[in-house]
């Protein structure tokens, strides 16, 4: 089964390389928002089967786009993943209680970066 | 460490237990695939890194010169921050390593003093050589 994923970061090169990462090693379709405005638009026109959002974005940062997400019928359904370069508890326990599915750490691994939302994720596949 | 390093293939030489060797040989295409993208994506990328790295280095010399102003601290501090999540991927995790330990210097709340200074300036120098000499591999 070919998932979809939606990449929400501001930053084009992580958008590239992790869109690279799961459309040639797991055969997933990627989606790409470079805002979290832009983002939740995406994400409720387009309905992918995840999210991954970064955490640290200009204007409208993760956390605020992912309560947008949560707060929006068209989209609360969907599982978000968040992407950081923190490694700080404090925040990790901040996200779960926000109710996103997992914390993922830049730098990512290409290789593995779709098994390891397979994993959180509890699908089967993933590369 | 480039993708390929981060496989550890097991005795028999295969990346993943259990496969064909029809299976192991599309891993590897795919695996090669992905580093040749990867490979080209860090050649169009690497003006961005070389200007955060620039960054850094002009506000460690502002801090050495005590003239680092709040904006270019905070601005030192978001590139150091985007270089720590970016470098790794591309294949230069000792990169990760230095731009998260800049962040942290940059970021302290209170001045830092001539140890961490240096220390600031050692880390961008061996930085700055890291991106000049890009992953291994590339162009």
């Amino acid at each position: 089964m070919t998932h979809r994923i939606l990449i929400i970061d501001d930053e084009d090169d992580i958008r590239q390389v992790a869109a690279m990462s799961l459309e040639t090693v797991a055969g997933w379709d990627v989606l790409l928002a470079s805002s979290g405005k832009q983002g939740i638009e995406r994400a409720s026109t387009e309905q992918p089967d995840a999210i991954l959002l970064d955490v640290m974005m200009p204007e409208m940062d993760g956390p605020t786009t992912l309560l947008k997400l949560k707060a929006n019928g068209s989209t609360s359904h969907i599982p978000v993943l968040l992407l950081t370069a923190k490694v700080q508890g404090p925040d990790q326990r901040k996200f779960a209680e926000m109710g996103v599915a997992a914390t993922l750490f830049k730098p990512f691994d290409p290789l593995t970066l779709a098994r390891q939302i397979s994993a959180a994720l509890g699908w089967k596949e993933g590369g | 460490m480039t993708p390929k390093d981060r496989i550890s293939p097991d005795e028999n030489g295969h990346s993943a237990a259990g496969t064909s060797s029809g299976q192991a040989a599309d891993a590897q295409s795919q695996e090669q695939k992905l580093q040749t993208m990867i490979s080209a994506l860090w050649d169009r990328s690497r003006h961005t890194v070389v200007e955060r790295a620039a960054l850094l280095r002009t506000a460690g010399d502002l801090l050495l010169d005590n003239r680092l102003d709040q904006a270019t601290q905070l601005h030192a501090v978001d590139s150091a921050h985007k270089l720590a999540g970016v470098l790794g991927t591309f294949g230069l995790p000792r990169g990760t390593d230095l731009a998260r330990e800049a962040e942290v210097l940059f970021g302290q709340s209170t001045p830092p003093g001539k140890v961490e200074i240096e220390r600031l300036q050692d880390l961008l120098a061996e930085l700055t050589s890291l991106i000049d000499r890009g992953p291994l591999g590339s162009g």
